[in-house]
């Protein structure tokens, strides 16, 4: 059965859909803050999209009938840390969708992917107030209902520190054995696997970053167990699966986008090993993408077309 | 240039010796990148056999041209015709036309070309319903290629694939190629004309086949079929045995278009034909087995190419093949196929390059093989273009390696230069990335306009 999906509405669907696993356990996990943040993101992207479109004197119900701005506003909440204040996720949405997307002409103009670099703009201005954010070995935010949560991100209650949530601390034995292992990943992975089958995505994308950063891993002197469990980490597994695979901002050949892969997977190892950042994933992707032409222009001359002789294209050019 | 400097030019084709190495491992049929499985609704019309279609009281209009050359009539408004006379006269390039059945000349006037999309001169006839044949001479066959590509001119045989290119010219061009390839493919959804013909008229197609490699003194001929079509790959290998032929039968990658020439030759030959290149510069002869047979029916009856077989199908009550006489309107043969009350218009030619018929007037040419009625099932009205998402389904699918995205996007910016860079002219107007893109950008249509751009910036 070919469940490919025909058009651009249904490829965005299959992405929304994908995510959905994945978001699943990251609520689990986190508790209700997944679903507030999903929700004022998907709200911020509806509205700066629209009002982009309307700026820009597009058919606004046809530009917000591609799901675009859907999949930016879901991929935009995953990508962020949790319990960062409103006003942040609007500005990172402002960057994706106005700043990179509209300014560069519309779907599919974009060089840089939009959700990375709305993330990079925050990690970079704010960085102090993005942390702390729950940790795995600290979801503290399990125990906070929607009235508290509300209140944090809109900044009406002063900000809380760990110590002030039920007098824990993270550091207590007690509470570092009760929490459950990091298992969002799973669900990423299964969407993303989704994806693959349907070739909505490229499986080579992910599989060059997963591969080339457990390489650059073991290389750098950890066990292959470490390794492995170091994909797991953070953010990667999303990414490699939902960010680095956005069409538009990657290669056009399939050697182009391993290539692509591989920048990905060793800059966010480099990061990872040796950098201020706890995740490099963001720039990593940020900077493939503008490698993105370079590496396209490589691999052509690795794989000459088989019906394009070398002469003949100097003929063209020269005519 | 004439015929006779064609042949004085003419150099064998050379392979390296590592091609001649490797040639004899290489299994034919092999597959090449790109290309789409469509489906392909050949059962609609496959089951019926080739029936001929009777003319009763029709006007014919038989085009002398083809909207670029045209032949000069040599006959008089009322002159009383039999179907093969020779009515039009060619010259070395243009090939010349015959009244393709008995009657009168009533005018002499232009007509619609139904998959020329263009109108042509053309030299009415009215049929007199008795369909009988000038004197035919047959014997004495063209013994060599020279002989032969004058006589391919004046039997006014033309390729029947599509593109119409006169056969006598492409026998001229040909340089002593080492391999006859022969085109049965018919990679376009609905079209079963070939199909037919190679079931029931197989043993014509193969001893024309051996004809031509003995008069152009080829060692190797092979047909490629698509595996759609299993009785006429039967049918050919049993006219094989029969004759002791050596004609090989190759099952081509089931994907279209595994018909397009540059496709064709790679997977029957193993041998690149680069843009811009001819297929006699690698070697091969290539022809579609519809051409062919018309070619083993001017040798062996001297009969000149008056008919062909289109294919009926598509939103109609009788679908069906039909041996046509050249110049039957087209209105005759939907009349015919008895098209549903709720058809929304005519396709000629096959759904992927053909197009929508616009005049109700048009008539059949020698390149028009199939008229498709078409409907909402069979043609689904495709969804208002929106933006390009990079999703590269059509650089997964062209062909030709190309890259559609990067030509439209050239394209809408009208920059002739990129347009060269990216190969525009390897196109083969297949129209694979347009069928696949989620987009439903008009991608194929943009190319056939952005070639006049490139034709244009390269004039000044």
């Amino acid at each position: 059965m070919n469940l490919r999906p025909k058009s651009t509405r249904g490829i965005m669907r299959a992405v929304v859909a994908a995510m959905v696993p994945g978001t699943l356990f990251h609520a689990l996990q986190f508790g209700p803050v997944v679903w507030l943040q999903t929700a004022w993101c998907i709200l911020f992207a509806l509205l700066v999209e629209s009002i982009f479109l309307y700026g820009r004197k597009q058919p606004v119900r046809a530009g917000l009938s591609s799901l675009s701005w859907l999949v930016c506003g879901i991929l935009m909440a995953r990508a962020l840390p949790l319990m960062v204040p409103v006003w942040m996720m609007l500005l990172a949405t402002f960057t994706a969708l106005g700043l990179v997307k509209h300014a560069s002409g519309g779907l599919g103009c974009n060089r840089l992917n939009p959700v990375m670099a709305g993330l990079g703009v925050v990690a970079i201005c704010f960085y102090q107030q993005l942390y702390p954010a729950p940790l795995p070995q600290a979801p503290w935010t399990l125990a906070l209902d929607y009235q508290q949560i509300l209140e944090q991100q809109l900044l009406l209650a002063p900000r809380l520190s760990l110590d002030s949530i039920s007098g824990a601390t993270p550091l207590t034995a007690g509470f570092l054995s009760d929490a459950a292992p990091y298992t969002s990943w799973l669900g990423y992975l299964a969407g993303g696997l989704l994806l693959a089958y349907i070739q909505v995505i490229r499986s080579e994308i992910p599989l060059a970053i997963l591969v080339s950063a457990a390489t650059l891993c073991i290389l750098s002197g950890h066990t292959i167990q470490e390794a492995l469990h170091n994909l797991t980490l953070g953010g990667l597994i999303f990414a490699a699966f939902f960010i680095a695979t956005d069409p538009v901002t990657s290669p056009d050949s399939r050697a182009g986008r391993i290539l692509y892969g591989v920048v990905i997977g060793l800059m966010t190892e480099l990061v990872r090993e040796f950098g201020l950042y706890a995740d490099g994933i963001c720039f990593a992707v940020l900077a493939a993408n503008m490698l993105a032409p370079q590496l396209d222009t490589i691999a052509h001359s690795l794989f000459y077309p088989w019906n394009m002789s070398k002469q003949g294209s100097n003929i063209t050019l020269h005519r | 240039m004439s015929q006779q400097e064609a042949f004085a030019t003419q150099r064998p084709y050379q392979q390296s010796w590592i091609q001649r190495l490797i040639t004899p491992l290489r299994r034919p049929g092999k597959r090449w990148q790109g290309g789409l499985k469509l489906k392909d609704y050949k059962s609609l019309s496959n089951g019926q056999p080739i029936k001929r279609h009777a003319l009763a009281n029709s006007v014919l209009s038989v085009p002398v041209g083809n909207g670029r050359t045209s032949a000069t009539p040599c006959v008089a408004v009322g002159q009383q015709l039999k179907k093969g006379d020779v009515i039009a006269h060619g010259d070395h390039s243009t090939p010349w036309v015959h009244a393709s059945t008995s009657g009168r000349v009533t005018a002499i006037q232009t007509a619609y070309l139904a998959d020329r999309d263009s109108e042509v001169v053309c030299i009415q006839i009215e049929a007199d319903g008795r369909d009988e044949w000038c004197k035919l001479q047959p014997g004495n066959p063209p013994r060599n290629a020279e002989e032969l590509s004058v006589f391919a001119m004046q039997m006014g045989l033309v390729g029947l694939g599509g593109a119409g290119f006169p056969t006598g010219i492409k026998i001229s061009g040909a340089q002593q190629p080492d391999m006859l390839l022969i085109n049965g493919a018919e990679c376009e959804p609905f079209v079963t004309c070939d199909d037919r013909l190679m079931r029931e008229r197989a043993d014509d197609i193969i001893r024309a086949a051996d004809y031509l490699a003995s008069a152009l003194s080829i060692q190797t001929a092979r047909i490629g079929v698509e595996p759609n079509k299993p009785e006429a790959i039967k049918a050919l290998q049993h006219a094989i045995r029969q004759r002791t032929s050596t004609v090989e039968v190759h099952t081509l990658p089931h994907r279209y278009p595994a018909g397009g020439q540059p496709m064709l030759i790679r997977s029957l030959s193993g041998r690149k034909l680069a843009t811009g290149m001819l297929p006699a510069e690698v070697g091969v002869f290539v022809l579609n087995v519809a051409t062919l047979y018309a070619l083993g029916r001017a040798v062996f009856h001297a009969e000149p190419l008056v008919t062909r077989i289109v294919t009926l199908t598509g939103h109609v009550h009788k679908p069906g093949n039909l041996e046509v006489p050249i110049g039957t309107p087209v209105a005759d043969l939907l009349r015919e196929a008895v098209p549903h009350a709720d058809n929304n218009g005519v396709q000629v030619g096959g759904p992927m390059m053909g197009h929508l018929l616009t005049q109700p007037k048009a008539v059949t040419s020698k390149t028009c093989g199939c008229l498709i009625v078409r409907s909402t099932q069979f043609f689904p009205a495709r969804t208002q273009a929106s933006d390009c998402i990079r999703c590269n389904r059509c650089i997964d699918v062209c062909p030709m390696a190309l890259k559609p995205l990067k030509l439209y996007e050239a394209y809408q910016r009208q920059d002739g230069m990129t347009l060269q860079q990216e190969q525009l002219n390897a196109c083969i107007e297949c129209g694979a990335c347009s069928e696949v893109c989620p987009s439903n950008l008009p991608l194929r249509d943009s190319f056939r306009e952005a070639k006049k751009i490139v034709v244009g910036s390269a004039r000044q």
